[in-house]
């Protein structure tokens, strides 16, 4: 499982998630985290069309498919719920 | 050439702010007292405290060691039937003390604060020019709305005096909740971070905050140059209470629309952004300190244009009710620059965490939300006070 994190230097959202990833990274080393940015990596941001809200994470299989995305602030406990749920497929 | 520019701007600044000067009237205290009298000590502690806050002038007539004011004390005792000699006997209008304990200063204060700004019958003053004879004449005794409140540690107030400074306060400070502009400053930030000269980086950071405060308090001294013209307008109060209602109503509609969407940041259209960005990026890899700093400063010029059309409604409406108020010229710029300073907080705040950790921290965009929400109510319950109840919005009138 892999993790495309996409974020904005001036996105006030992005900063509130940031240290709740970090929670989430730290009891989850195996999830590898690859970070975009929304004004700088524009390739990623169109090839997985990322639309106007920030930030965005996007859950894909080590195929590279795409499991689920989670947009906008979440709390750390739903981060956990959704990965779990996902692991546990 | 440049000075003839500076000498426009400066006067076009001065233009700006409705210079009318109101001497706020003091009001007068007569105090009959005895030298040897403790309470009476007492009171004169207070009413020279409200003198020093040109609240009062006192006039003092001591009565056990001289007989210079045994005829004016029975005249006045006589005026308000009173068939005692006590001291301090206090007269304020047509309202008068005997003795002096907390609640007696509690009502000194109150009759002061009624009193203040109005016209009233001093009954004392005119018992000295021979204008009222006890024996003959009649008074109606003002009645005194007991409109101080008592807060611990901060002892009496009124809330007609600090209505407008808490209202300054919280409409200034759900104004700057709103994150048109937020993202201009965390991108600004996020690159001043990245500087290696620290005061460099605390001067641009500073002067993009300054000015945008100067920008905000030109606007509304602008618009409040206006609303002093126009609130005598009926009309106008009605036309303003209408868009004010509606400009609620459409915060309150993007309260809902946010509601139904993740919390997050709503990305601004890619050229604006872009352009915003190359100039921010511009300013601060600018070798040269000035124009560094005017670029600065044209970027919080534009940027704050954006953000009052963002949310041009609060602040028009605080300077409608500030247009409403009997206030000096001094009092409109105090009262703005509150306005600006809990407008500018959040800021403040996260510049400074910014230049002392070098990191940036973000507010949640939840709050933003919020701000449409408590905004829209405001702006709902200011509209229907212009529509149905303006002298509401009067504090000190």
């Amino acid at each position: 499982m892999k993790i495309l994190k996409f974020n904005a230097i001036w996105c006030p959202g992005c900063l509130v998630m940031r240290p709740r990833w970090n929670k989430v990274i730290n009891e989850l080393p195996e999830i590898e985290i690859t970070e975009y940015d929304y004004d700088s990596n524009r390739e990623e941001v169109e090839l997985w069309n990322i639309g106007n809200k920030l930030p965005v994470a996007i859950i894909v299989d080590d195929k590279g498919s795409e499991l689920t995305r989670i947009i906008g602030e979440k709390s750390v406990d739903d981060l956990f719920e959704i990965i779990n749920e996902l692991m546990v497929k | 050439m440049k000075r003839f520019k500076l000498l426009v701007i400066l006067l076009l600044f001065i233009f700006l702010i409705p210079v009318s000067a109101k001497a706020s009237e003091k009001v007068n205290v007569h105090l009959f007292y005895s030298d040897d009298c403790p309470h009476c000590k007492k009171e004169i502690t207070l009413l020279d405290k409200l003198e020093k806050e040109n609240k009062i002038v006192v006039y003092k007539y001591e009565l056990s060691n001289s007989t210079l004011y045994k005829d004016l004390v029975s005249k006045v005792r006589k005026t308000f039937n009173i068939d005692n000699s006590y001291v301090p006997l206090t007269v304020i209008g047509t309202n008068h003390y005997i003795g002096y304990n907390d609640n007696t200063a509690i009502k000194i204060e109150n009759t002061v604060a009624y009193y203040s700004n109005k016209t009233y019958q001093d009954i004392v003053t005119e018992i000295i020019n021979n204008q009222f004879d006890p024996a003959t004449d009649e008074f109606v005794v003002d009645e005194i709305e007991e409109s101080l409140i008592k807060i611990p540690y901060l002892g009496l107030i009124n809330p007609k005096e600090i209505s407008l400074p808490i209202i300054a306060a919280v409409i200034g400070l759900v104004d700057g909740f709103n994150p048109c502009a937020m993202w201009v400053l965390l991108f600004l930030i996020s690159t001043l971070i990245g500087m290696k000269s620290k005061k460099r980086m605390w001067i641009l950071g500073l002067t993009f905050i300054i000015t945008s405060a100067f920008i905000y308090l030109l606007f509304m001294a602008s618009w409040l140059k206006v609303a002093v013209t126009i609130t005598s307008v009926t009309w106008m109060k009605i036309l303003i209470g209408v868009v004010a209602i509606t400009a609620g109503l459409v915060n309150l509609k993007s309260y809902l629309k946010k509601l139904k969407e993740e919390d997050g940041c709503t990305v601004v259209d890619d050229k604006k952004r872009n352009k915003i960005i190359d100039k921010i990026k511009k300013v601060t890899t600018e070798k040269s300190l000035v124009f560094a700093l005017i670029g600065i400063m044209a970027l919080a010029i534009s940027v704050n244009i954006i953000e009052l059309a963002c949310s041009a409604g609060l602040p028009l409406l605080f300077t409608q009710i500030l247009a409403m108020n009997d206030l000096n010229s001094i009092q409109y710029v105090i009262y703005m620059l509150i306005y600006i300073l809990f407008f500018l907080i959040d800021d403040i705040i996260i510049f400074a965490i910014a230049m002392v950790t070098l990191e940036l921290t973000g507010v949640s965009t939840k709050y933003s939300k919020y701000s449409h929400l408590i905004g829209g109510i405001i702006m709902i319950i200011i509209g229907l006070l212009l529509l149905f109840n303006p002298s509401l919005l009067s504090f000190n009138i």
